[in-house]
């Protein structure tokens, strides 16, 4: 009889056990621990490669097409025009250039999805992690579609890297605020490694790879961020249209004054074309 | 002997379970909310308004002040001859702001963490909310930098004490503006002292229909306005998340306190009748 009790006790604990492992779906001890804040390392204007000044120090692998147009939108911007960004007027900076992280990141995980919700506000990203195949067509979008997998390099149990791959984009699209171009056709790939220093954990690592037919090869850039030590963090919400004193008319950028009138953005520049209106105030 | 046996039974049993790793995250005690939820339209007819149930415009019955109730009717008239009116978020492509974006304007997604709810929806842009359930007190307000959505704290309650909870409640404070509580242009107050509660629960009968009981405390009121929102899940495991980027597709540009539009050719066009063109008193040259 004690022998029927002691199994019955230890099959109960063991039922118990096997019941509750199957109500916790998401086990985030087998993912690593990414909350919080992470801000860029890098210093200077946020760029594709930190490691290299922007413009034409990213030495970006352009084709030849592709150079001329980076090296018009800097002499435009030297003009003080905005060039070949198409941001100024709060468009979207989609992919790669979201992960340029201008005002801090949170990467939320949960078994389905990766989030990156970026505080520079329309620069949000969903990574799928549950399988999916590509689909047939895409909804172009800036931030792309993208399909994650996670790896668990050590072997130990836990996921340490997150492989990313992004296709499916629209345009225009630049790699940062030179204008730095990516073509036209929108059929970027982009791939990632996402991953953890393993000396120290408080920076992590987006090893981003364009393949672009602006470019003559594929072009790597190691992107660093830092954490935030602050446990509850403050979250700053980036609304780029708030202030922003750019507008494009026909094609052609204007300034609003601090009074809200319009303003040449260059010297010598006509004012818009106000054909359809009756009246002509100027 | 008998009692000694069960008793390294126990033991034993014990330890077995305390050998299983730990699972910081018991998500079997919160409510599921995933997927992607869209509003149920109950057909009052108009654009999308801050109550569903209630007809659109002045039909709201908003509980406004007079002087707020005047923001509203010229708001209204306003864009009865093409004017953008209040709804800043039309004309400038600016977020909505609390609690404009519960509307359920596009699509909304909830992520239930332990310590972070997230709230993302599209509207205009990708907008997403955090509203904080790891106890914390509030902040003091010079502490915190206003924004559109605000700062939520939660908490989780489990109305049925079934060990499952079912109820988030939130207030949300600290906000910015301009904010207009749908497309006519219902206004908030100008000192942004809002406060909004809500209740936010699967439907007991269906756990597809989501309800998100929500008040509006707010001095252009004359009273708390609470309003009843509803969502349905959508049955696809895998949907398709609409990227909102306003800027990139508004034909409507602000300059000053006019509005215009922006035609096909890119040239700007007045929105109603007789309405002049902006002043280009810093050009040099005149076009036209």
């Amino acid at each position: 009889m004690p022998f029927h009790n002691s199994i019955g006790v230890i099959t109960l604990a063991a039922a118990l056990s096997l019941t509750a492992a199957a109500a916790w779906a998401f086990d985030e001890s087998k993912y690593p621990d990414w909350k919080g804040q992470w801000l860029r390392t890098d210093t200077g204007i946020p760029r594709y490669d930190p490691s290299k000044p922007a413009g034409r120090g990213q030495q970006a692998p352009l084709t030849p097409q592709y150079q001329s147009v980076l090296e018009a939108s800097l002499a435009d911007q030297a003009a003080g025009g905005q060039g070949n960004d198409p941001t100024y007027t709060c468009v979207a900076p989609g992919l790669p250039r979201i992960m340029n992280n201008y005002e801090g990141a949170e990467f939320v995980i949960t078994p389905n999805t990766t989030y990156v919700l970026m505080e520079h506000i329309h620069d949000s990203r969903r990574i799928f992690t549950d399988g999916r195949d590509w689909p047939d067509e895409f909804d172009p979008t800036f931030a792309g579609y993208s399909i994650g997998k996670w790896i668990d390099e050590g072997g130990t149990g836990r996921y340490n890297v997150l492989e990313v791959e992004t296709r499916g984009f629209k345009g225009p699209r630049s790699y940062d605020n030179t204008g730095l171009p990516l073509h036209e056709d929108n059929l970027s790939i982009i791939k990632e490694r996402i991953f953890q220093d393993k000396a120290e954990p408080g920076f992590l690592y987006d090893q981003i790879t364009t393949i672009d037919h602006a470019l003559t090869r594929p072009w790597t850039a190691t992107k660093k961020y830092r954490h935030v030590q602050n446990p509850r963090p403050a979250w700053r919400e980036s609304v780029c249209v708030e202030n922003n004193p750019h507008v494009e008319i026909d094609k052609e950028g204007y300034m609003l004054s601090a009074d809200g009138l319009l303003m040449p953005a260059k010297k010598d520049q006509p004012p818009p074309d106000l054909r359809y209106f009756n009246q002509t105030r100027k | 002997m008998r009692f000694r046996g069960s008793v390294c039974a126990i033991a034993f049993a014990t330890m077995l379970i305390s050998l299983l790793p730990a699972r910081a995250f018991d998500d079997a005690k919160y409510p599921n909310l995933s997927g992607q939820w869209l509003r149920i339209n109950l057909g009052k007819g108009g654009q999308i308004s801050f109550d569903p149930t209630k007809a659109w415009g002045l039909g709201q019955e908003a509980p406004l002040t007079p002087e707020y109730q005047a923001i509203l009717e010229a708001s209204i008239a306003d864009q009865a001859i093409g004017g953008q009116g209040n709804w800043q978020s039309g004309a400038r492509c600016l977020p909505a702001g609390m609690p404009a974006t519960m509307n359920g304007y596009n699509s909304m997604e909830i992520v239930v963490l332990p310590e972070i709810t997230y709230v993302m929806v599209e509207h205009n842009l990708p907008i997403h909310r955090r509203i904080f359930t790891d106890g914390r007190a509030w902040p003091n307000q010079g502490d915190v930098e206003p924004t559109f959505q605000g700062y939520s704290i939660g908490q989780w309650i489990d109305t049925t004490g079934g060990g499952r909870y079912d109820l988030l409640e939130v207030e949300t404070r600290y906000f910015k503006g301009p904010r207009a509580l749908d497309a006519t242009g219902i206004p908030t107050h100008a000192d942004n002292q809002s406060i909004v509660k809500e209740r936010i629960y699967l439907d007991k009968a269906n756990p597809d229909t989501l309800h998100d009981d929500l008040t509006l405390i707010d001095h252009a009121l004359t009273q708390p306005w609470t309003v009843f929102k509803t969502f349905r899940r959508n049955s696809d495991p895998r949907p398709v998340w609409r990227e909102e980027n306003c800027p990139g597709v508004s034909m409507l540009l602000k300059i000053g306190n006019e509005v215009y539009f922006k035609g096909a050719d890119g040239k700007l066009l007045p929105t109603r009748k007789d309405q002049p063109p902006p002043d280009l008193k810093y050009f040099n040259q005149t076009r036209k």
